[in-house]
């Protein structure tokens, strides 16, 4: 009997090993399949387009192109800037506003942030910091004389400034929230009475005690943050410059280019923008590294004052006009959605109107569907993947390594050169503009998020409440369900509105697999954007915004009233 | 000497300490001990000036017949050590050190500040590892340079919470002498906050037994 219920056992945990490493195999692939998909043409080889011999062709025609080095320029200033701010903001906010009730409240509105697409907060700032926006509105005419709007360029300004507020706007909660995870890996409190109790100023002991220590843990996301940036797409297309535009919306320009040639020179263009992505990464840390040269004399100097504290309260005051940036970028959306009339300078319309959601519901209708679908498919999937991976790190930790390693590329790399070849890939195989594509790429950036979300919670779940329940009940499934997960309920929920989430915000996955053939809210916000139909895409970045707002909120608040409502069935079939 | 008066502590209206109140000499210890939850850390942050919001104190602190429990943390001049050494990882032993000194305080220039930290290092035999990370250090080396470090603040008075529980039974004894020599030396009141009745014998002194609720001498 014991020697049936062993190799019974390590059936089943062979069965999980195989399991994992096709997942393995089946994310690393179109990663792979993405980079020599674009590695290839860019040294002039594409066999679909008759192009058999390598050649530098691309990379002359790249560097000939009068767009490049203004792109690079833009990318460069915008995305350092853009990380640089974010995250000297979300430092100093941390900094002013630990331990106090302050940052209970800051901590509360992380997660719907968090859940709002970048390009419906980015439309929504387009709303307010235009000429014709909310702002000149509002010190109109009484402040500015302003009778019309005024002809200055607040958005899409030549200089990416517009592109910069948007992405510090987005990438400061998401800092924030990183940086609040990683203190609890730190013994923060009891650092900052330490350094307190011998006389240091509280802005001191963040700067010389707990920077130093915690910027090792943030490293990564930061580095994310900084490929983001430097990489956007339909945040640029919405709110960046356009004469010229930031690198990755110039190559994404040239890969949709009706010149297929063009391909070619925008494949060199992707490989280029890695390379500068990774100069970047090393210009950072190189640059982290020389500041902490300097700063380390400092560390004991013995000066318990800092300089620096008015600096922090001012950025830490900069975060809160962010916020306030964001949720007037939101209450703008629906504002505009039921506009009839919104006459210059009025600060409000002058008469409202469901005509234009009337006339769009069908459409609406269609794309919110096909975005759930793909939302739900994707998110659901990626958390079959991820629980099953987490089990399979568990029971062997050094079994997951390659997937571990590759899970962050989709993140990292620039998506408009890794996904031209991964569409060179589906129209190869005949899967290019399904339905299954769309989500499968999907998958592919939901993935990272959903896995990284869960790993922590998961791997340190008490595993003896598990052996406690198959000891009691002889059903491994059952109590797989009935008492793991069912304990890990708020991780999963956390996890599944963040897959949601970032499933709702993909632009460039959706463009590149569906073809044009399937469209979601996000791609047709984004297309509408710099059509100047406000109305239209107030409705398409409302409901792109308001999806996934509902479900972090039923995320939230689901774990915690479960077991009560439960209880409370239960109690009512009982007396039944 | 630090003067504790009637001293009440309570959190969302449920009291923790009622009517405490105790005076430690230079160079004395005192040890609090008492059940999980009976208010010992929230005492030791009252003292400190850490009390977590939520939490109600009434009552005065006084060192050397000053009131201090107006004052932040900052101003308080107050020693404190926990269960973990917590020496900053990203400084050295001999920058951890130095990080305490407060060298226009105690009319030091850099070099005097430099050679007082490596004194203190020699003291402990370990001015070997003073360009070594605080992770090259056992835990009985950590503990020991937590507490100079603390020390060379000049701290008016010491608060410990538990500075010997993590550590291996042998290691325990030579750190409670070690401690309280340094303690002596220094010449201020330290309160004890522990679980291990033989701390309490090791360091001597008076003892507060507190029970949930309510404290009994």
């Amino acid at each position: 009997m014991i020697t049936l219920s062993i190799s019974k056992f390590t059936l089943k945990l062979n069965g999980l090993a195989t399991a994992s490493r096709l997942i393995t195999l089946l994310f690393i692939l179109p990663i792979i399949l993405g980079l020599v998909g674009t590695l290839l043409p860019a040294f002039d080889f594409l066999p679909a387009l008759s192009h058999y011999q390598f050649s530098l062709k691309p990379w002359f025609s790249l560097f000939e192109s009068p767009e490049l080095w203004g792109s690079i320029k833009l990318t460069l200033l915008s995305g350092l800037l853009a990380s640089f701010i974010s995250f000297v903001i979300a430092f100093a906010t941390i900094s002013v506003f630990y331990e106090s009730r302050w940052l209970i409240s800051i901590r509360n509105t992380l997660a719907p942030i968090l859940a709002i697409p970048h390009a419906a907060i980015a439309i929504g700032l387009v709303f307010i910091l235009s000429p014709s926006g909310w702002i000149v509105r509002l010190l109109s005419p009484w402040l500015t004389d302003y009778e019309r709007p005024p002809t200055w360029i607040s958005v899409q300004d030549p200089y990416g400034l517009s592109l910069v507020l948007a992405l510090v706007v987005k990438e400061t909660p998401y800092l924030l929230f990183v940086i609040l995870a990683s203190l609890e890996q730190i013994k923060t409190c009891e650092l900052i009475k330490v350094g307190t109790s011998m006389g240091y100023a509280r802005i001191a002991v963040w700067r010389k005690v707990i920077l130093p220590i915690l910027y090792p843990l943030i490293r990564l996301p930061l580095l994310v943050i900084l490929a983001f940036s430097l990489t956007v797409v339909d945040l640029s297309l919405v709110i960046g410059p356009n004469t010229p535009s930031t690198f990755a919306v110039t190559l994404f320009h040239w890969f949709n280019d009706t010149d297929l040639d063009m391909r070619f020179t925008a494949s060199a263009g992707a490989v280029l923008l890695m390379f500068i992505i990774l100069l970047s990464a090393l210009c950072w840390e190189a640059l982290y590294q020389i500041f902490v040269l300097f700063d380390r004399r400092r560390w004991c100097n013995g000066k318990r004052t800092s300089l620096l504290t008015p600096i922090f309260h001012g950025a830490a005051f900069t975060y809160l006009v962010s916020m306030l940036l964001a949720v007037l970028s939101l209450i703008v959306l629906p504002i505009w959605t039921f506009t009839h009339r919104w006459r210059f300078p009025d600060i409000l319309p002058t008469s409202w109107s469901f005509k234009k959601i009337e006339q769009l519901a069908p459409l609406l209708f269609e794309l919110a569907c096909v975005s759930l679908v793909i939302a739900f498919a994707s998110t659901l999937l990626a958390l079959c993947i991820s629980i099953l991976m987490l089990e399979q790190k568990r029971t062997l930790p050094n079994s997951t390594r390659w997937f571990d390693r590759f899970i962050y590329l989709p993140i990292i790399l620039p998506q408009v050169g890794f996904l031209f070849g991964i569409q060179v890939f589906l129209i190869w195989s005949n899967n290019s503009g399904s339905l299954l594509a769309v989500i499968g790429l999907h998958l592919l950036y939901v993935l990272p998020y959903v896995y990284l979300t869960l790993s922590g919670p998961y791997l340190a779940f008490n595993q003896s409440f598990y052996r406690q329940a198959v000891c009691l009940t002889k059903r491994p499934w059952h109590s797989f369900l009935q008492v793991k997960l069912a304990m890990l309920k708020p991780a999963l929920f956390s996890a599944f509105a963040l897959g949601i989430a970032v499933s709702f915000a993909q632009y460039l996955p959706t463009l590149t697999a569906g073809e044009g053939r399937i469209n979601t809210l996000t791609t047709e916000a984004v297309a509408l954007a710099a059509s100047g139909e406000r109305k239209k895409v107030g409705n398409m970045a409302m409901l792109q915004a308001l999806f996934p707002l509902i479900i972090f909120m039923l995320a939230q608040w689901l774990p915690r009233v479960w077991t009560q409502y439960r209880l409370k069935l239960a109690k009512m079939i009982t007396h039944k | 000497m630090l003067k504790v008066k009637d001293c009440h502590l309570s959190i969302a209206g449920t009291p923790l300490v009622s009517e405490l109140s105790f005076e430690i000499d230079n160079g004395q210890v005192l040890t609090l001990m008492g059940p999980s939850g009976c208010g010992k850390s929230s005492l030791l942050n009252y003292l400190s000036g850490t009390l977590e919001t939520g939490f109600e104190a009434k009552g005065c602190i006084e060192l050397n017949q000053k009131r201090i429990d107006t004052l932040c943390t900052q101003n308080r001049n107050v020693g404190i050590l926990y269960q973990t050494p917590l020496l900053f990882p990203h400084m050295t032993n001999l920058e951890n050190l130095l990080f305490a000194i407060d060298a226009k305080q105690q009319g030091l220039t850099s070099a005097n500040k430099k050679k007082l930290a490596m004194s203190k290092l020699a003291e402990l035999g370990l001015e070997t590892k003073a360009n070594n990370l605080p992770n090259s250090l056992s835990g009985g080396q950590q503990a020991r340079i937590a507490l100079l470090r603390t020390l060379l603040s000049s701290p008016d008075y010491l608060l410990l919470d538990e500075p010997f529980s993590k550590l291996d039974p042998e290691l325990r004894q030579s750190v409670r002498r070690f401690t309280l020599e340094q303690i002596q030396k220094a010449n201020i009141p330290t309160l004890l906050v522990t679980h291990d009745e033989d701390d309490f014998t090791a360091m001597g002194g008076e003892l507060i037994q507190m029970q949930n609720l309510s404290n009994h001498f």
